[in-house]
């Protein structure tokens, strides 16, 4: 299609013309597809995830082949530096056990305390463990992939965590793989609090893999440095007391913080069904879930 | 015109059996990086799906179809998680946009394709950034500019690869 006028050919001159109707065909049905899957964002849940399935098998093999490596790297590193290793971890772990045995007594008592006030306790078993295997490259979104999906009964909308803290929740799903809205993406808020003082915040993403956390009552800032967010249960659909982030930043009325569970270190992440999976349906019913 | 039997090269070597699908093949295989296992938290991976795209049409006028750019964009979108038809309009809007700047340029060289590509670019990471925030994701601009950066200055080194695969596709 690059010279105006292809010569004297009328066959040629009509292949030129159609390949413009039909460059602008592709545009007009980009376009409604796009404005489809922005009204309705369920409209493609069955195709993202079967994308998905196609490119896992790929991920995954190779996510072994790079973690093999990043191993060896790291495991020469411990090598090199194993005697003061050694006597750093005995300290910790020494002082790791009483603080374990402070930990115990607190929670017994706990238990005691919640058992007079007659709480409800809900535990939640874990849907699924999976790796983290990928994410999103490219774009202001922060998104990961998991390598379980359906199969092993994951669906859009289970909070995702690791030992270390609150990874996302998942927005799409297929077979083998899923994709999880990462704490750090924008859409993505938490209604939180924090652990030293209880004061309710709100984190939500800032898209580069930080959160911004803010008080819900306007007025002086909470925040300190090194402060931990944690989860509030608010809303229902993560569980409470997940760790979320640490404050590494403060500004005017609110901070920065840095998410705890690392998408890029963290090797496991445990899916999780929504923690009041009643709330989350009535909630859903009310709003469509800003999905991608 | 060189004759055949006088150039260094060897006789009966002609294009590949599927040269013509190759560039097509590219932009997919391009695509397909971002099921690398590179977990990154900040996104400044380039879009190399979209550069690959723009190398390939820079580079010549006819590496596909200009239409096999929607399916093309389709394939982008389900692999990178974008919401589905980004890619299909805009790529397909880029074949548009290079075949009317074909008609107005009258001469190119290296700085113009190097230009044209960073236009090029900084409007899909502009749009991208539009739609993150249409969706409930509006980071500030000033997030979007690490990835773009880097994607404008990545573009020689696909340019080139690409020109070496383009060579190669043709058994030149």
């Amino acid at each position: 299609m690059a010279t105006a006028r292809p010569g004297w050919s009328r066959k040629a001159q009509y292949g030129l013309f159609f390949g413009l109707i039909a460059v602008i065909g592709g545009i007009v049905v980009g376009l409604v597809l796009l404005i489809m899957s922005l009204v309705a964002p369920k409209t493609f849940v069955t195709i993202r995830g079967a994308a998905l399935d196609i490119t896992a098998p790929l991920t995954g093999a190779l996510h072994g082949v790079t973690a093999t490596i990043e191993g060896l790297g790291s495991g020469a590193g411990n090598y090199w530096d194993a005697a003061h290793q050694n006597e750093q971890l005995k300290r910790e772990r020494k002082a790791m056990l009483q603080r374990m045995v402070e930990a115990k007594a607190i929670l017994q008592e706990n238990r005691q305390l919640k058992a007079t006030l007659q709480l409800r306790e809900r535990t939640t078993a874990a849907v699924a463990t999976s790796r983290i295997v990928g994410s999103s490259f490219s774009s202001p979104r922060r998104f990961a992939i998991l390598s379980v999906g359906t199969s092993d009964g994951v669906r859009i909308g289970m909070p995702v965590r690791s030992p270390d803290g609150l990874v996302g929740r998942v927005i799409d799903a297929g077979a083998t793989a899923s994709r999880v809205l990462l704490v750090s993406d924008r859409a993505n808020i938490v209604p939180a609090r924090l652990l030293r003082t209880g004061v309710p915040v709100i984190a939500q993403g800032r898209g580069d893999g930080t959160v911004d956390v803010r008080p819900l009552e306007v007025g002086r800032n909470p925040f300190k440095r090194g402060d931990i967010i944690v989860t509030s249960g608010t809303g229902g659909l993560y569980p409470p007391l997940v760790p979320v982030a640490r404050v590494v930043k403060l500004d005017d009325d609110g901070a920065v913080a840095l998410p705890l569970a690392d998408p890029s270190t963290t090797s496991f992440a445990i899916i999780e069904p929504p923690y009041e999976p009643a709330a989350i349906a009535a909630e859903k019913a009310v709003r469509d879930p800003e999905t991608p | 015109m060189v004759r055949a039997a006088l150039g260094t090269r060897r006789i009966g070597q002609g294009p590949l059996r599927w040269a013509t699908l190759v560039p097509a093949a590219t932009v997919v295989a391009a695509s397909l990086l971002s099921a690398l296992p590179i977990v990154s938290s900040t996104g400044w991976y380039p879009d190399f799906g979209f550069l690959v795209l723009i190398s390939w049409r820079l580079l010549r006028s006819d590496p596909w179809p200009a239409w096999w750019a929607a399916p093309l964009g389709l394939v982008n979108d389900l692999f990178t998680g974008q919401p589905i038809g980004f890619s299909v309009a805009l790529w397909s809007a880029t074949m548009l946009v290079l075949d009317l700047i074909d008609r107005r340029t009258m001469w190119r060289d290296y700085w113009i394709e190097w230009v044209l590509a960073a236009v090029l670019i900084a409007i899909n990471e502009w749009l991208e950034w539009q739609l993150a925030g249409l969706v409930g994701a509006s980071v500030p601009f000033s997030r979007v500019l690490p990835p773009l950066v880097i994607t404008v200055f990545l573009f020689p080194i696909v340019a080139w690869f690409v020109a070496r695969l383009d060579r190669w596709r043709l058994g030149r």
